[in-house]
């Protein structure tokens, strides 16, 4: 039974368009912080996704507890992640980053495994979501999902504002020097230790804020990060590992296609096909389209 | 590497798989009692054993199912119990998982040595668990399943307690013709009973002369269904219809108000006729359509008292899949009197051929291959901050009202 | 510590035991040592390939799911109107496996280590997706049941018969020329291709037979379960309890695997009975302890103390 055909116009491609491009603001942080913890770490963070369900239930929490609205909530969260991911670090990940990536690779699966089971724990497994915002924005005739359009919006800012502390503030230029070549960062004076540090924090706030902008317009479940993940590095491979900015546009370009791809086929079929472009890419151009070097 | 390193491993290792199986067995073996029917006038409890989603994707529904079970087990210990013997019942809990549920129903068989089974939540549960309640011999009363392919492959051990997925909408699409509405789409979530639903609704509509301008599936699970909205909204459909349980019906709705798509009539097939519905979205479920089994304003025998003991116990409103799970309780008791026994292969013959009532609409009566026959679905509609039953006319409690109105107009 | 005679008589005992369960134990023991059999075997494989190429695959589970799916097609009459013996629809499994391993392994085994591992978990996704679109062949969301036996006696007999096969195969390639070249690549791609060591026959030769493994361990599932679907056959935790097993009992080594499936597999359905969500974070903390402090799992404990004997492991 596959679908009857709908009548295909300008109009609705704009609309699936619109759609796309809106559904990579929320890929854009979460593939960020991705990025940022590679680029200066080389360390393949698994636990990327699960960063994001615990902001999204965060502010859950939040909503359901106090009615705080989720983008007051991205004041608290970010913080608490950002601690969270700091503890990560100094407790774990310092201890294998010099080793094979594989090592990092499977401690961070761990900590993955451990966090869903946290949640589901103390979450239980039902499905839910923060009744925020709901309806449409008429914008030249498309009808635009008004949830979207504000995490749009707040992932555009926030990645705006990364950017820029990453290349005109000093300890920015320390973690892009640090992700460079560490042993000579380390020779130059900076605390690279230290960078590592804030690069984790900084990783996983934006995986939290990722979630809070996700909490209004997904359905939150404990086992919802592993999705996120390989979208993420779906994101990074096509818009280029160590490259922020290219991160932006490649989850645009993931949220394009995978919208394109649900309309000329169905959703099932377009979840499938995301995964086999992340493989595709990766044989071709593993440093991803936009990729600066290698890791 | 030597032999006799060699030697040294296998050793230990078939050491620890002979503690490991020894340790195995000492964990197993809870010995029950009465397995194939008391001759004797004992007092010993009849334990009845089950499985249902209290966490999971259908958490929220299959409490009321739980919930269900353990108020009829009261109620049937204070008429007496069964033949004299009270009733104890162990629930589990199988996540809405298939294997887990099987996993389950073996574990009640085999090391509890339950007496009974009843049927756990959702088809593709049930589906998993009929397989291994149909290799022990168990009868199994689907109180929370209705897809029709549990009874297609010639099982004599599954019972079926409402009607039939296939069936649910047809309320839905006679009062669409009746209003003039030609133009439908069909959605479902990819599983056992959305499959169900949507085939039995295409071939309903096809029929009775609708247009089916769109028809898709989305995954299991789904989080943004935007793009298919997208696809409908431009198909223009008159009628919506989704074979969806109560996650996707939510995620449906408020999606298409965030698309702004509207249609004329709205419906799913779960979820819709559960008072958490319009708790959740509010205004947002005004005049959605939905299947029910059954409904707290039918008069069927036995319902208030039902009611009124639901809401007593359990402080809150039973939703119409308390009621079928109270009614699988209320078949199995009719069942055990018929046949006067406990005797498994006597209790399947009796569900066979039993006809009786419930507070289910309608009756119990089964096909040869246990599929239910008798039950009587009728529709709801949200109106305001009530549900009002528009079909069939003689258990009506309202009219329908359409068209829906747009988004943007409320 | 010394062994001298106890050995052969534990030996005897326990094998004695195993061979003799459906006698004496219950249905549902029966089912927990198919299912720790099972894990053995997935373990193991994952273990040739994970373990002794050093090339982590996080989609174990798709070689599981696609050859439930080979069985339970051809164990039901869909395909060739008349039903296939069991031992040839789990064999034809294995082999559907070995080819879907060929297949994606041959690209994917180029990519290195971090890179090979995420393209196998999201082709593991995609497997799963194009089983589930495959509609008309596999039942797609709604599961494929098939007829109904009780053959829990003969699966269980099955399944351990896999699960030493796995084992013995992996202590061939353990204690031959073929695991030394393995383990070579593990430790230095480049420098074994200089060597002459034919890294790229040997990758593929491994994950194929790793692959087969699983696929037979999934067709004997569809056959005791009757009623497979999707999301249970391809479940990423198919592929978390094989990670976790091996690293827990020490990978690359013959025996870790399975003592990490018997243990493990216990403490799961005793934690599962209690806490059901427990067992995942108990994984994932598991995992994590491992890698920090006991990277040799539980072998390398036991070589420590004295009381096995040191084999090659690296």
């Amino acid at each position: 039974m596959e679908s009857a055909v709908a009548p295909t116009n300008a109009l609705t491609l704009a609309q699936v368009a619109a759609s796309g491009i809106l559904l990579g603001g929320v890929y854009a942080l979460l593939a960020g912080g991705l990025n940022l913890i590679f680029g200066v770490m080389r360390v393949i963070n698994l636990a990327h996704g699960e960063l994001l369900m615990l902001g999204a239930y965060a502010a859950l929490g939040l909503f359901v507890l106090w009615g705080v609205p989720p983008l007051l909530a991205l004041a608290l969260i970010m913080p608490l992640l950002f601690g969270l991911g700091l503890l990560l670090q100094r407790l774990l990940v310092s201890r294998v980053v010099r080793q094979p990536p594989l090592t990092s690779l499977l401690l961070m699966f761990g900590v993955s495994l451990l966090l869903t089971g946290a949640a589901q724990q103390a979450f239980t497994t039902n499905f839910r979501s923060v009744p925020y915002l709901s309806g449409s924005v008429d914008v030249a005739g498309l009808a635009l999902s008004l949830p979207r359009l504000v995490a749009f919006g707040v992932a555009a800012v926030l990645s705006a504002a990364v950017y820029a502390y990453l290349r005109w503030s000093r300890w920015g230029k320390a973690l892009r020097a640090t992700a460079q070549n560490p042993d000579v960062a380390l020779m130059c004076g900076i605390d690279v230790d230290r960078a590592r540090l804030l690069a984790f924090g900084l990783g996983a706030a934006l995986a939290g804020a990722a979630g809070t902008l996700a909490s209004f317009i997904f359905t939150i479940f404990p086992e919802m990060g592993g999705t996120y993940m390989l979208k993420g590095f779906a994101v990074i491979v096509l818009g280029g590992l160590g490259s922020f900015g290219g991160a932006f546009a490649g989850a645009v370009l993931l949220g394009l296609f995978e919208s394109f791809a649900a309309y000329a086929t169905n959703a099932q079929a377009a979840e499938g096909v995301a995964y086999v472009l992340l493989f595709l890419v990766l044989l071709v151009k593993p440093s991803g389209l936009f990729g600066l070097r290698e890791g | 590497m030597t032999g006799f390193s060699r030697r040294r491993i296998v050793a230990s290792a078939a050491a620890t798989g002979g503690v490991a199986a020894l340790a195995l067995t000492g964990c197993g073996g809870a010995q029950g009692g009465g397995a194939t029917g008391g001759t004797t006038s004992d007092k010993t409890p009849v334990r009845i054993g089950a499985s249902v989603s209290a966490t999971g994707s259908n958490g929220n529904i299959g409490r009321y199912q739980k919930e269900a079970y353990e108020l009829w087990v009261e109620m049937v210990n204070q008429r007496g119990g069964l033949l004299g013997r009270p009733v104890e019942m162990t629930i589990l809990d199988d996540q809405t998982d298939p294997t887990t549920g099987a996993k389950l129903y073996e574990k009640l068989i085999t090391e509890d040595k339950v007496d009974l089974v009843l049927g756990p939540y959702a088809s593709s549960v049930t589906l998993s668990a009929s397989t291994v309640t149909e290799k022990y011999k168990y009868p199994l009363l689907a109180a929370g399943a209705s897809a029709s392919d549990i009874w297609k492959r010639n099982y004599k051990y599954v019972f079926g307690v409402y009607s039939v997925a296939e069936s649910y909408f047809y309320g839905v699409i006679d009062l669409a013709l009746k209003n003039n509405l030609k133009k439908i789409a069909i959605v479902n979530e990819d599983t056992v009973f959305p499959n169900a639903t949507a085939t039995g609704t295409a071939a309903y509509a096809r029929q009775k002369g609708m247009q089916i301008v769109f028809q898709e599936k989305y995954p299991q699970k789904a989080t943004d269904v935007s793009s298919m909205l997208t696809k409908i909204k431009a198909a223009v459909p008159e009628v919506l219809v989704g074979g969806s349980y109560e996650p996707d019906s939510m995620l449906i709705t408020r999606q298409m108000k965030d698309l702004d798509v509207n249609v004329k009539m709205l419906a799913f097939s779960v979820g819709a006729a559960n008072p958490d519905f319009q708790g959740s979205l509010g205004a947002v479920a005004d005049h959605v359509f939905g299947p029910s089994m059954w409904e707290p304003d039918l008069k069927t025998p036995g319902n208030k008292e039902f009611l009124d003991a639901y809401k007593k116990k359990w402080s809150r409103d039973p939703d119409y899949h308390s009621a079928t799970g109270f009614a699988g309780g209320q078949i199995m008791e009719a069942a055990v009197k018929k046949a006067n026994s406990l005797d498994r292969e006597k209790l399947r013959e009796a569900l066979s051929t039993l006809e009786t009532t419930t507070i289910l609409p309608g009756k119990y009566k089964v096909d040869d291959t246990g599929m239910q026959m008798g039950h009587i679905p009728v529709t709801i509609q949200w109106q305001g901050k009530e549900k009002a039953i528009v079909s069939p006319d003689n258990m009506a409690t309202g009219k329908p009202k359409l068209p829906m109105p747009e988004w943007k107009a409320r | 510590m010394r062994w001298g005679v106890t050995a052969p008589v534990l030996l005897a005992l326990g094998v004695l035991m195993l061979a003799t369960l459906p006698l004496w134990g219950t249905g549902y023991v029966l089912s927990l040592l198919f299912l720790t059999f099972m894990y053995a075997a997935m373990a193991s494989s994952w273990n040739l390939i994970s373990g002794y190429t050093g090339y982590v695959s996080f989609g174990h589970a798709a070689f599981f799911g696609i050859g439930a799916y080979t069985s339970g097609i051809l164990l039901t009459n869909k395909l060739a109107h008349v039903s296939a013996p069991w031992p040839v629809a789990v064999l034809v499994a294995g082999v559907v496996a070995a080819l879907l391993a060929l297949v994606l392994g041959y690209p994917a085994l180029r990519l290195r280590g971090p890179y090979f591992a995420i393209a196998m978990l999201g082709l593991a996704e995609a497997v799963r997706v194009a089983v589930t679109l495959a509609e008309p062949l596999t039942g797609g969301g709604k599961g494929l049941s098939l007829p109904p036996a009780l053959v829990d006696v003969p699966a269980y007999y099955a399944m351990g018969l896999l699960a030493m096969v796995a084992v013995a195969l992996t202590h061939v390639v353990a204690t031959s020329p073929v695991g030394l070249r393995l383990l070579s690549i593990r430790e230095d791609e480049v420098a074994a291709e200089v060597v002459g060591v034919r890294t790229t026959l040997h990758k593929l030769v491994t994950f194929c037979v790793s692959a087969s493994i699983a696929g037979i361990a999934g067709g004997l599932y569809a056959w005791k379960q009757s009623y497979i679907d999707p999301t249970t056959v391809f479940a990423a935790g198919l592929t978390v309890r094989a990670i976790t097993m091996t690293m827990f009992g020490g990978q690359g080594t013959v025996w870790g695997p399975v003592i990490g499936a018997v243990v493990l597999t216990y403490t799961g359905e005793q934690l599962w009975a209690r806490f059901p969500f427990l067992h995942t974070a108990l994984f994932g903390g598991m995992i994590i302890l491992i890698l920090l402090f006991l990277p040799g799992g539980v072998i390398a404990l036991l070589q420590e103390r004295g009381w096995l004997p040191r084999s090659r492991r690296v």
